[in-house]
């Protein structure tokens, strides 16, 4: 029963989407929709399940003295703070909820966006090795298209914003198609196999 | 419908115009509809998944049939057809015949398999890296961290990364290592948590530390710094990246690097396959990803689902060559454009 | 107590072993040094425009006075460096042909702040008034239905704007139910949602559209290019440097610019050092006939 229930729901909605995708009225529009309404309030109530583990992890931590109960302080204390704000106050714009928000959180963000740059600096360095006779391949069109996407690039050589494109469009182009074909009937035929209840290990089965 | 089908759909979308209409009336056979759903039987003794399909395909075959009935002449005025009339998107026959070859396909292949047809997968050697790196951690004493994308649980991705936690959840808890589990959104976290427990329980480990399987947070740069902090404090042997990722990869699997940790990832995300395949020791590259929890169960249906999926694939790649010669050759097969059209 | 004993002597990699391996942090220090550099003392050069940018422009260039045009900030704060160029040299462009702009997000933290904002500024630049030249419809969970629904009405979508008001009451939302009113979309986004808008709204509603997005993902949204269902693309700081130097008005991307070009003359800096180190090691083991 524990295994038959996750897959007759999952049979069920599969087919009613499958439905709704291939048909149309009333009655499937809204069958469809109200699927999609109980899937937002199960993730609404999911969110409660979050904020318990953040708040009985880290309380833990404190607890029993971690060595890094003091960052878990400060996590329950932001999160004590910014919750509370937003169901006091509200979340519209100028309500202090807003205003954390956008002049800490939105910051942080941006700050952890922007150590992307030094990240691929490090990887780049390291991954870009002529190794064998297609890594040299892979090097020669990496450092093509970064030299053909800067304005350095065209007075080094006035060709090369054009071969950069071409590597973009053509190869790198043809390449992502493959993927993204094989990754699409991958996806279709593991949701083919959900739907039918072949595939149970998502539910720690199998 | 996940992403990748949609974007699959849109690739060949507004290649030519669609003649569904003439189509349909041409190529639908004249046959009696009533009862198509009704009269699929039902195999007594069957296991849920033949019993499954059975019904599907005969619901697939009862509504096909019932809601063009409208659309073919003669067929209208039958009782059922002028109820349901209209009730299918008849510009999407296409996809649905699409839909049945592949389903009909897959399907094909799970039967032959559960007849006892050898099915062959070429070896994922990311996967037969999983058990290394679980063993290197134990060495170690160190954790495992998995991360199972960083996509909500309607994301098939992350259904795919799931299936392979329990795997890895159930070596981990063989040799009692650490294993930890930071999530981005609740579903997953308590789909997670259950698999985890399952595999815990199967092995005899009946308490699950809430340390395990943690929410993080509900935002990804906030979830990779958190996730950053943890593996460079915690300095994890193996790092196990599977599911939809999106910016954060990159942060994760560097810092991942940085830590040592034997690293394997796998996702069907094209923009961040690159960043993994730089950061990473081992990457799944798109369907692999899909094909994992088939390759690590052994189980011979789900090769053999395997084994559908390619021979669609090889008819998608015969239809690409079909297609570029004739467009070359400049010819119009327009009858090639409107099979591929999304609508 | 452990036993003292004399400290050895650690033996030093040679040189070129210690170029494929040096320290991160000195690679970090140097690409710091050469995003502040150029900010400092900006280097002004000029960026070629790629034909997907030069499409971008010319479909908003000629699009006729008044037009409505739908403008998704589908971004989060995060990637704001990348997509704020792009949005404000977007409005820039909207604003002076006279386009009427209707904003919306589908990224609800965020995201409605920031169109509010970027609607408010560049608005002031050129004398536009709320209501009438441009909107806020803010946001709304659910994109699918989000999306699809205002093909249909979008009052049953958006009752009111971001600040409250109810449509009937927006001059420029009555002239505007649905999609049918909308001549153009143009989509900012650092996420998933542009392949949305392409697969829900240009497929179904025929809306032609041009997207701005990270440079990350620009190279998989070229296939919506080539597949003619986006007109045109702006790909990250370089793409939005384009567009500012197209509409005549060079801002933050193009200053970005020369920090870009700097750390891309780093990166392949360090990759031909990294190989050198490479190369030399391994003639020096062929030498000591370890290979």
């Amino acid at each position: 029963m524990k295994t038959r229930l996750p897959v007759l729901v999952a049979f069920i909605s599969g087919a009613l989407m499958i439905i709704a995708f291939f048909g149309r009225g009333s009655m499937v529009d809204a069958a469809s929709e109200t699927a999609l309404t109980w899937q937002s309030i199960v993730g609404g109530f999911a969110l409660l399940l979050g904020a318990v583990s953040i708040v009985r992890v880290h309380w833990q931590k404190i607890s029993t003295r971690h060595e890094d109960r003091f960052y878990s302080a400060c996590l329950l204390v932001c999160f004590v703070v910014m919750g509370g704000s937003g169901v006091v106050f509200g979340i519209g714009g100028g309500t202090l909820f807003d205003g954390l928000f956008q002049r800490i959180q939105a910051p942080m963000m941006s700050t952890m966006f922007s150590v992307l740059a030094f990240f691929i600096a490090s990887a780049a360095y390291r991954a870009f090795r002529a190794r064998s006779v297609s890594s040299a391949i892979l090097l020669v069109a990496a450092m093509v298209v970064m030299l053909g996407r800067i304005p350095m690039g065209q007075y080094i050589y006035h060709g090369l914003p054009a071969w950069a494109d071409w590597i973009m469009t053509v190869p790198s182009m043809a390449v992502q198609r493959g993927i993204l074909i094989g990754a699409a009937l991958g996806a279709a035929s593991m949701s083919l196999r959900i739907i039918l209840g072949v595939e149970r290990t998502y539910l720690g089965r199998g | 419908m996940n992403n990748e089908s949609r974007l699959l759909g849109a690739m060949f979308l507004r290649m030519g115009q669609v003649r569904v209409d003439r189509m349909v009336s041409e190529r639908m056979p004249r046959r009696p509809i009533v009862g198509a759903c009704c009269n699929t039987p039902l195999r007594p003794g069957s296991d849920t998944a033949g019993s499954l399909w059975e019904v599907l395909i005969g619901a697939f075959t009862g509504f096909w049939m019932v809601c063009l009935g409208s659309s073919l002449p003669g067929l209208s005025t039958l009782p059922a057809a002028s109820q349901f009339a209209g009730l299918f998107r008849v510009e999407r026959t296409n996809a649905l015949v699409l839909s049945l070859i592949f389903a009909g396909a897959v399907l094909w292949y799970i039967t032959q398999a559960r007849r006892g047809a050898k099915m062959y997968v070429r070896p994922i050697p990311g996967l037969s890296a999983v058990d290394e790196a679980v063993g290197r951690a134990t060495e170690m004493g160190r954790p495992i961290v998995f991360i199972p994308g960083t996509g909500d649980l309607d994301e098939i991705q992350t259904i795919a990364g799931l299936s392979i936690l329990g795997r890895v959840a159930r070596v981990t808890a063989r040799y009692a290592t650490p294993l930890r589990v930071p999530v981005l959104y609740p579903l997953p976290m308590a789909a997670a948590q259950e698999i985890v427990r399952e595999a815990y329980f199967d092995e005899g480990v009946e308490h699950l530390d809430p340390q395990t399987v943690q929410y993080v947070a509900g935002e990804s740069f906030s979830y990779s710094a958190r996730v950053g902090g943890m593996m460079l404090r915690e300095r994890p042997a193996a790092a196990i990246y599977m599911g939809q990722f999106t910016a954060e990869s990159l942060l994760i699997a560097e810092v991942g690097q940085s830590t040592g940790a034997i690293q394997i990832a796998g996702t069907a995300s094209p923009d961040q396959l690159p960043f993994f395949i730089a950061a990473c020791d081992y990457t799944l590259i798109g369907e692999e990803l899909y094909a994992a929890s088939a390759y690590l169960s052994g189980d011979p249906r789900m090769l053999g689902s395997l084994k559908g999926q390619d021979l669609m694939k090889v008819l998608i790649a015969a239809a690409v060559v079909v297609g570029t010669i004739a467009v070359s050759a400049g010819w119009n097969p327009g009858w090639l454009l409107t099979m591929f059209e999304a609508k | 107590m452990s036993e003292l004993r004399p400290a050895q002597p650690v033996p030093r990699a040679p040189f070129w072993q210690r170029l494929q391996a040096v320290d991160r942090r000195i690679l970090y220090s140097l690409i710091f040094a050469s995003v502040i550099i150029p900010v400092v003392w900006p280097l002004h050069l000029p960026t070629p425009v790629t034909p997907e940018s030069r499409a971008f422009f010319n479909a908003v260039d000629s699009l006729p006075s008044g037009s409505v045009v739908l403008f998704p900030f589908d971004f989060w704060p995060s990637t704001l460096p990348e997509t704020e160029p792009m949005a404000v040299a977007g409005l820039r462009h909207c604003f002076r042909k006279n386009l009427r702009v209707v904003g919306l997000s589908n990224v609800g933290m965020g995201g409605p702040s920031i169109a509010d904002r970027l609607l408010d500024s560049i608005g002031a630049e050129f004398h536009k008034s709320y209501g009438v030249d441009y909107v806020n419809l803010g946001y709304k969970a659910n994109y699918s239905a989000v999306l699809l629904g205002m093909g249909s009405k979008i009052a049953d979508i958006f009752p009111a704007d971001h600040r409250g008001t109810r449509l009937e009451d927006i001059p420029l939302m009555r002239q505007v139910p649905n999609y049918d009113s909308v001549k153009f979309v143009l989509i900012i986004s650092d996420n998933a949602m542009t392949d949305y808008w392409v697969a829900l709204v240009n497929a179904r509603f025929g809306l032609p559209m041009v997207a701005g997005v990270t440079a990350i993902m620009a190279p998989k949204m070229l296939s919506y290019i080539h597949s003619h269902q986006l007109i045109g693309l702006l790909g990250g700081m370089k793409g939005a440097a384009e567009y500012e130097q197209l509409i005549g008005h060079a801002d933050k991307a193009s200053l970005g610019m020369d920090a870009q070009s700097l750390i891309h003359f780093l990166i392949i800096s360090f990759i031909i050092l990294g190989n050198a180190g490479h190369f030399m090691m391994r003639r020096q083991q062929a030498r000591a006939g370890q290979v």
